[in-house]
């Protein structure tokens, strides 16, 4: 019972090391600095299936390895690779002020937090900030998905959100827990395959990876 | 000694006012400020403990018997009339006189008269009909007020506008009025609590009397009335005036049943009329609407202490004792902001006598013509910032401490009170900001154009009534705890169980405190002016790091020092902005132009009535004199009618 | 009832004391630059030089340029002897005595920028302008603070409130406090006390026309205002009203040096933002504050 209320401490602390992360991201103006936030809050959810379960489980710490590899390392350095070639303009272009997107993102996660208290959630649940924190994920993602228009930044949008789902979806790992994981891996491998084509096609077609251009398509 | 016989002095005094105001200017003067001495004496005597003074007599007006009553919480408000009035009729003597307006100034000295007798009645009156006859002819007078130089497009506009805001409030009041005569079976005003059916009634008072307050959005007439009425004006409405509208909520909220929703409602308005008020001041280039403006920041801070004076009562008043603290908080800012505004608007009208102007960017440097106005101004804006050791921080630290407490008692109240505190906070750095930019702008630096250089002190009749507020902010910023018992009696009145409370000693520690800080500064100043005499004084140009030839439009101006704070408020603000920007070598011309609008007046109000103005355009083609088209409309609208009826009885 | 001569000792400690910090400031940055950098009691020498030079004043200037120094000066020193030393208390505390400081904090501002418009130049105005603006965001941050610290310990009185440390939520209260710190006391990453471009300051820009003993009046209440900062964050993060009372001595002593060498190296290892940033950095303090105040009220409530 100790144990367990330590390791829901440290699971809470390293949740909130994921919020505060999406601030980070909500704020950072430079695109090494979005990609360096995204790459430790993929990290930082890595750990955390190998926390929830009670017994060492080999499976568990392989996926939970790959994981941290695939999002902490793999996919950072594909974008900052992808950055270098195609050499991208470093700063990021807000369409929603970095101040107001902040503000944004914290009133979403202390309104995650209020909102996780009415959910009927199951007991053990109950003090954790996973629900409370794959809300305010997914909403920091939305909100870098719309406010950003580089198309580098919308993709780690596109992984803050991801990283929202696969938060809510530790919730099952007692019930499912190989199910979840590999849905996770498979739907984030998906989801870089397919903004890495977007992200070559916009290149070759407009010399360009800024996604307001993308307008001209209109007609 | 009763208060009857000074009231009945200064309603003669009054009334008299109105019959020799034109004619007689001496005679008038003496007349109002006996009439305003009387006034205050007669509070004064219900502040210090006297009984409550009532009058009934058989005479009846409408129908209803005259019936006065004068209490605690009307006698706080009855002396700031009285103080204020007399300070702006002293003011208007020389500001307004009749060597320069003939024909405005005797017709402002009888419309002042009747203004300060109806709102004298309107707090006596404990008769429903009577409050609401005074409330009716108050509205009307200030707008004659308001009116006075109507030779100007821009006065009679900000007059109508006035009108119109003010008669949408009088329909809420009338309604208002009505229910409650209706509902109760009588007239008779008084403590009524145990009706819980008349709760709902309180949202009509709510819209009518925070229309007068001023409270957002209700407040478009405010900024264009206070900045457009001549300045002694300008200092009655936003000293007194706007307080009517307090005082009736007050008032009403205290002797009606009111549900929690009401305290969540008010407080919330509170914050927000706080924040965005002092946002549209601090962007102001017009000194009197930033002055205006402000007024609507500071009716906001009474509006949350009150507010959540109404919360605390709703879980319990015995339980929730933090409420009297915002409370006491919120009435002594009526004092205050009653005293402080007047103060500013009197410095401001000195400045607009004798250069002509309201735009800041146009002035400068004043203070070397103007010492007496720069330094009252000065204090008046320390005080109105709410910095210590003057009376705005006073009442300000009431509020906040009883909001702080509400977030102590962790109960369910502490959820508003936390970002309340924080948009108090913020809304004090604001005014901070205002403050410093309107004083600086207007009094410092190095005159912008012929008129601030050829400007001139304001003479003895103005400079009387400046002095006189500015003592009362010293007074009760350095000695809080005397005027602390007045306050809490006011606060016994509106909620009985917090009566004979003792003034918190902490309001002692801050009296001395405050009284130590002050003499501290004036021993530092005094000490450093003395240390820089001996080392010797020597006047140069601005260095400026090293610029050769300043000129007065390299200074700062209004628009350029509101700049940063006014760009995090654009999306309330909506600044239009013309820019010619300076091109080629040799640039002969460049433009830079911004207005504030009143974004809620023009945004939203304007549109929509643009919107329904079109449609009754249309309507109103169908009224064009043709006697046969009428008989036909006549035919049209019998057959609707009957297709209506047979289509109804049909089932 | 406090006695004559703690009272003595402690304005005599705070008027000695607090110009020692910004020359430990200036020797850590000459440190980590490889710099030999002036002596570590260099303000001192300047200030006694101050007092004995003469006053050059702006044809503009009203005397209020003078008083303005002046009002700051004791508006600064009174918010430190507000503030409680760990077990010694403060030299004066009464129920909501916090807030008084923070007021008193903002009549300092008010005459720093009074004083500085008075000269009618750009670059001051300039400096006025943003010092005043930017304050709107600190102060947001500050009041959030001392709102954090009295959820966690259920009182609106300094001593009180700064007795225990800030709770769970210390880390980010003390990140947030030490983001004002900077920002207040117009350190690197807001303003750089060293720069020689006008245009790019806020608090030396607005001193530019000062001189004499009204300039040595500004740099001791600067240096007073930095002490005053670094004890504030240190009392609200350290549980020093707990401990014995030579304890908390030394615990102060070391946090506050602790606290100058890590302004020191930020500034020497960090860039002046760009001001289109500040307000972005002035907002992050904010929410350090504004997750700490929540932190302590869910800590409050459990």
């Amino acid at each position: 019972m100790e144990r367990r209320c330590r390791v829901s401490g440290t699971l809470n602390l390293l949740i909130g090391l994921a919020m505060g992360l999406n601030l980070l991201a909500l704020a950072s103006s430079r695109l090494p600095t979005l990609i360096g936030a995204v790459a430790v809050q993929g990290v930082v959810l890595g750990v955390m299936p190998l926390l929830m379960e009670h017994q060492f489980d080999w499976i568990v710490a392989l996926v939970a390895l790959g994981t941290m590899a695939v999002k902490g390392f793999v996919i950072p350095g594909l974008l900052r690779r992808a950055m270098r070639t195609a050499s991208v303009d470093r700063e990021v272009e807000p369409s929603i002020g970095f101040v107001a997107s902040l503000l944004l993102g914290s009133g979403g996660t202390i309104a995650a937090v209020a909102l996780s208290r009415a959910l009927p959630l199951l007991p053990e649940h109950a003090g954790s900030l996973l629900v409370p924190g794959s809300i305010a994920s997914v909403l920091t993602g939305f909100v870098l998905l719309i406010g950003r228009s580089k198309a580098i930044s919308q993709v780690c949008g596109y992984l803050v959100l991801e990283n929202g789902i696969y938060l809510f979806g530790l919730l099952l790992i007692h019930a499912t827990p190989l199910l979840v994981e590999a849905g996770i891996l498979l739907d984030v491998t998906v989801g870089i395959f397919v903004t890495g084509i977007i992200v070559d096609r916009i290149q070759r077609a407009f010399d360009s990876l800024d996604t307001r251009k993308l307008n001209v398509l209109r007609e | 000694m009763t208060p009857g016989p000074l009231l009945l002095l200064a309603a003669t005094t009054l009334v008299a006012g109105i019959v020799i105001g034109p004619r007689a200017r001496s005679a008038w003067l003496a007349n109002t400020l006996a009439g305003a001495l009387a006034l205050v004496a007669a509070a004064i005597l219900i502040l210090l403990g006297g009984p409550v003074w009532e009058w009934r007599s058989v005479f009846l007006i409408g129908g209803e018997p005259l019936h006065f009553r004068l209490d605690s919480l009307s006698a706080l408000f009855l002396a700031l009339v009285g103080v204020v009035g007399g300070a702006s009729t002293a003011y208007a003597h020389e500001y307004w006189s009749d060597r320069d307006r003939p024909h405005s100034a005797p017709q402002g000295r009888r419309w002042s008269s009747a203004m300060l007798l109806s709102m004298v009645t309107l707090l006596l009156s404990a008769n429903g009909l009577h409050f609401f006859i005074a409330w009716e002819l108050f509205a009307l007078s200030a707008y004659f007020l308001i009116t006075l130089d109507r030779g100007r497009r821009e006065v009679r506009a900000a007059g109508w506008l006035y009108l119109a805001a003010s008669h949408a409030g009088t329909v809420c009041l009338f309604a208002f009025f009505a229910a409650l005569a209706s509902r109760t079976g009588s007239w008779e005003l008084g403590p009524m609590r145990e009706h819980a059916e008349l709760a709902p009634l309180f949202w009509l008072a709510l819209a009518g009397f925070g229309l007068k307050a001023g409270m957002f959005p209700l407040h478009i007439w405010l900024p264009s009335a206070h900045a457009n009425a001549p300045s002694h004006v300008s200092a009655l409405m936003s000293g007194v005036a706007i307080k009517m509208g307090i005082y009736g909520l007050v008032r009403f909220s205290g002797w009606l049943p009111v549900s929690a929703a009401a305290g969540w409602t008010v407080a919330g308005i509170g914050a927000v009329t706080a924040l965005l008020g002092i946002a549209f001041a601090f962007a102001q280039n017009d000194f009197k609407r930033l002055l205006a403006y402000c007024s609507v920041e500071n009716i906001g801070i009474i509006l949350v202490g009150l507010g959540f004076a109404l919360v605390a009562e709703s879980q319990g008043a015995s339980l929730s004792v933090w409420g009297r603290l915002a409370l006491a908080g919120a009435l002594l800012h009526v004092w205050n902001h009653g005293l402080f505004k007047s103060l500013l608007f009197f410095g401001a009208g000195s400045v607009l006598h004798t250069t002509g102007t309201r735009e800041m960017s146009r002035l400068g440097g004043l203070w070397r013509a103007m010492p007496w106005t720069a330094g009252l101004f000065a204090l008046g804006a320390l005080a109105i910032s709410g910095l210590p050791p003057l009376n705005g921080f006073v009442s300000e630290w009431l509020v906040y401490l009883g909001l702080l407490d509400a977030v102590t008692n962790h109960g369910s109240a502490a959820w508003a009170a936390m970002p309340a505190i924080i948009v108090l906070g913020t809304t004090g750095a604001l005014a901070l900001a205002s403050f410093v930019k309107a004083g600086s702008m207007i009094f410092l630096g190095s005159p912008r154009t012929k008129p601030a250089r050829l400007a001139h002190e304001c003479g003895p009749w103005m400079r009387a009534p400046m002095l006189a507020l500015a003592l009362g902010c010293v007074a009760i910023g350095l000695a809080p705890a005397i005027f602390w018992p007045t306050v809490a009696r006011a606060v016994g009145v509106w909620q009985p169980a917090w009566t004979g409370i003792d003034a918190p000693a902490p309001l002692f520690a801050l009296g001395w405190v405050q009284l130590s800080l002050a003499a501290l500064a004036c021993a530092a100043v005094a000490a450093l002016w003395w240390q820089a005499r001996a080392n010797g004084l020597r006047r140069a140009l601005t260095w400026d790091c090293g610029y050769a030839v300043p000129t007065a439009h390299m200074q700062y101006t209004a628009g350029s020092f509101a700049g940063i704070g006014a760009g995090w408020f654009a999306w309330i603000l909506q600044p239009e902005r013309r820019l010619h920007r300076p091109r080629g070598l040799f640039p002969t011309d460049a433009i830079r132009l911004e207005r504030i609008p009143e974004t809620v007046l023009e945004r939203v109000i304007g549109p929509v009535a643009s919107v329904i103005m079109r449609v009754s355009t249309a309507v109103r083609r169908l009224q064009h004199g043709h006697l046969h088209y009428y008989i036909a409309y006549l035919l049209m609208g019998l057959s609707a009618l009957g297709t209506f009826v047979a289509l109804g009885s049909k089932p | 009832m406090m006695s004559f001569l703690e009272i003595v000792l402690r304005v005599a400690g705070w008027l000695v004391l607090a110009p020692l910090l910004p020359g430990i400031i200036n020797k850590v940055k000459a440190w980590v630059a490889g710099r030999r950098g002036p002596p570590v009691l260099q303000l001192y020498y300047d200030l006694g030089r101050l007092w004995q030079k003469g006053v050059v004043l702006s044809t503009l200037a009203s005397p209020g340029f003078i008083a303005g120094p002046a009002v700051t000066w004791v508006a600064i020193f009174g918010a430190a002897m507000l503030l409680p030393l760990g077990p010694a208390g403060a030299a004066l505390s009464f129920r909501g005595d916090v807030l008084l400081l923070i007021y008193l904090l903002a009549l300092a501002r008010f005459c720093t920028t009074w004083a500085a418009l008075e000269t009618g130049s750009a670059f001051e105005g300039m400096g006025a302008a943003r010092e005043v603006s930017y304050a709107v965001l600190s102060e947001a941050a500050l009041i959030t603070a001392v709102l954090t610290l009295s959820v966690h310990t259920g009182s609106v009185t300094l001593a009180t409130m700064l007795e225990p440390a800030a709770g769970a939520g210390a880390a980010l209260l003390g990140a947030g406090l030490f983001c004002v710190l900077l920002a207040e006391n117009c350190r690197v990453p807001f303003d750089d006390p060293n720069t020689h471009l006008e245009l790019t300051m806020i608090h030396e820009a607005m001193i530019l026309d000062h001189s004499g003993p009204p300039l040595a009046a500004i740099l001791h209440g600067a240096a007073m205002k930095l002490l005053f900062f670094a004890l504030l964050l240190i009392e609200a993060v350290v549980p020093v009203g707990t401990l014995s009372p030579f304890a908390a001595a030394a615990t102060l002593a070391a946090s506050v040096l602790a606290v100058t060498v890590a302004v020191g190296l930020v500034e020497s290892l960090l860039a002046r933002l760009a001001f289109r940033r500040v307000p972005l950095l002035l907002t992050t303090a904010f929410l350090l504050c504004l997750f700490a105040l929540l932190v302590a009220w869910k800590g409050g409530a459990a």
